[in-house]
């Protein structure tokens, strides 16, 4: 309890300094003071295997093309809904706007097969949590963490391909700074009766750069920083609103991010 | 249709009878008709596929087209007697039997690729016939699906006679497949019954066509000396199939 404590301070400080810009300092010190208690209490072993991927993939023909570097077209900001200000970048893809707020998909979706491919920048700044940290979130609710981890050392459910603080994943496949890699995603969908609880946990299987790092991971519930994880579908989706099992597709905006997307599509499986 | 038609027949008492025999043998017929109807109806719907891919570093590579040192006759054990090509892969020399890898597997993840042959000999089943057995026992089958009908628990993709791929998403004849396949071993106890069954997922050409599927079981029979090898089919005259990129990851 006493860690979630922290964990829910840190990340209630980060929320009131970040956004009034006052008193960096303490924010600092209560930074520093979080990263100790996350080498105190977070899951640093086993460290999943690392090891050198192969090359990978495009949009079948029954994909959902979401994002091919023409635009926004299918996202909006996933708060105020309105329209996208991250950067288009002119080899077709975007980078995420430090601060701007994550965005999301303006379609909800259930059961998918996903590919997306991510870049961190080459230039690295920042350790741990903040080097390239974004995240790519399954119907507004269960993160798979999106985070430099070629030679950068966090908690093993913590890094790259990790069902964030759930599963970590089973080898390290994390191409270097600079380099393009992808995800291919399959998300089951949990099932839940009519009062809206869960009766069927749902999956996750991830294919990081074309290596199994997910093998039919049962969810345990929503990715929460405070609290236990809640598997009801009213349970969070980050933006207060209730009900309904489709969600978004949603990519955070973290600080120490930078990181950049290409080639986003789904089939409905 | 011939109900009206047999309105025809003259004497009254006969139709009733001839009526009744026809009834019976037509419910018969649909009974077997649509229990093969059922399966034949869902045939999966086709995508055209993207690109794919090369063995990452803990991968065992089982065949890269340099030669057969990974495999061996799966009765005789002795060397495989398939065709060698120049494009780095080989072809199956039909009638010369199954072909398997000298070592055992348990769960794994494998990327193959296979063509099936360019001249269309044959239909359905009879048309580049082979299949992808994990531990000597569980077929992934592997057939020219292009433009080709069959019985869809029995089309490129599918779980042998188990489960129908989710979509067809073949290549056309002639171009390279690609199956990157998560085969996770049933678990046994110590008495050797299975207590937790296997499973399969599928991408064909990148697609997901097999998702998670819990195998029921062995495809063929087992008999005492199967080994849980990875095996690969000689259909004998129905599929001169070639591979290539033969690779699996212990997982």
């Amino acid at each position: 309890m006493k860690i979630k404590l922290f964990i829910s301070l840190f990340f209630l400080s980060k929320l009131i300094f970040s956004q009034s810009q006052i008193d960096k300092k303490k924010y600092d010190s209560i930074k520093k003071y979080w990263l100790e208690l996350a080498k105190k209490y977070e899951v640093w072993d086993p460290e999943p295997k690392k090891i050198e991927p192969g090359i990978y993939g495009s949009p079948p023909s029954d994909a959902i093309v979401l994002f091919n570097g023409n635009g926004f077209l299918k996202w909006h900001h996933s708060v105020t809904k309105e329209p996208v200000k991250w950067f288009l970048n002119d080899d077709k893809s975007m980078t995420v706007n430090e601060g701007s707020g994550s965005i999301e998909t303006k379609l909800e979706h259930g059961s998918i097969q996903l590919h997306v491919e991510w870049k961190i920048p080459e230039k690295v700044k920042g350790e741990g949590q903040l080097r390239g940290n974004s995240g790519i979130y399954l119907q507004r609710r269960y993160e798979v963490q999106v985070l430099d981890s070629y030679n950068n050392r966090t908690y093993s459910n913590g890094q790259a391909a990790s069902i964030y603080k759930q599963s970590m994943p089973l080898v390290n496949a994390s191409r270097a700074p600079g380099k393009w890699q992808s995800y291919d995603i399959i998300f089951n969908e949990p099932s839940y009766d009519n009062n809206g609880n869960q009766i069927q946990a749902g999956t996750i299987t991830i294919f990081h750069n074309g290596i199994l790092v997910q093998n039919n991971f049962k969810i345990e519930g929503t990715t929460s920083f405070i609290g236990m994880h809640e598997t009801s579908k009213n349970a969070f989706p980050l933006d207060g609103v209730k009900g309904g099992t489709h969600r978004s597709l949603l990519i955070q905006d973290h600080e120490g991010g930078g990181v950049s997307y290409r080639n986003i599509w789904m089939r409905k499986i | 249709m011939d109900i009206i038609n047999l309105k025809s027949l003259t004497a009254p008492k006969y139709r009733i009878i001839f009526l009744a025999f026809f009834l019976l043998s037509k419910i018969n017929a649909q009974k077997i008709e649509s229990k093969e109807k059922k399966i034949n109806d869902l045939e999966p719907e086709i995508v055209v596929p993207g690109n794919f891919s090369s063995p990452p570093s803990d991968a065992i590579v089982l065949f890269d087209g340099s030669n057969f040192s990974h495999w061996h006759h799966s009765k005789s054990k002795k060397p495989v007697r398939w065709i060698l090509n120049n494009d780095k892969s080989f072809t199956i020399k039909p009638g010369t039997g199954y072909i398997e890898t000298r070592k055992e597997h348990e769960s794994v993840q494998l990327h193959i690729e296979w063509k099936s042959p360019i001249e269309n000999k044959g239909e359905g089943q009879t048309r580049g016939n082979s299949g992808i057995f994990f531990q000597g026992r569980y077929e992934v089958q592997v057939l020219n699906s292009y433009q080709n009908s069959t019985y869809p628990d029995g089309q490129a993709g599918s779980i042998y006679k188990q489960y129908i791929p989710l979509v067809n998403s073949m290549r056309p004849t002639g171009e390279w497949q690609v199956y990157d396949i998560v085969f996770n071993a049933p678990k046994y106890n110590y008495s050797g019954d299975i207590i937790k069954p296997g499973s399969f997922t599928v991408f064909h050409n990148g697609v997901l066509i097999q998702n998670n599927v819990e195998i029921k079981s062995p495809t063929m029979s087992i008999e005492k000396d199967t080994r849980k090898t990875l095996m690969i089919q000689d259909h004998d005259k129905n599929g001169t199939v070639s591979y290539r990129n033969i690779w699996m990851r212990k997982i």
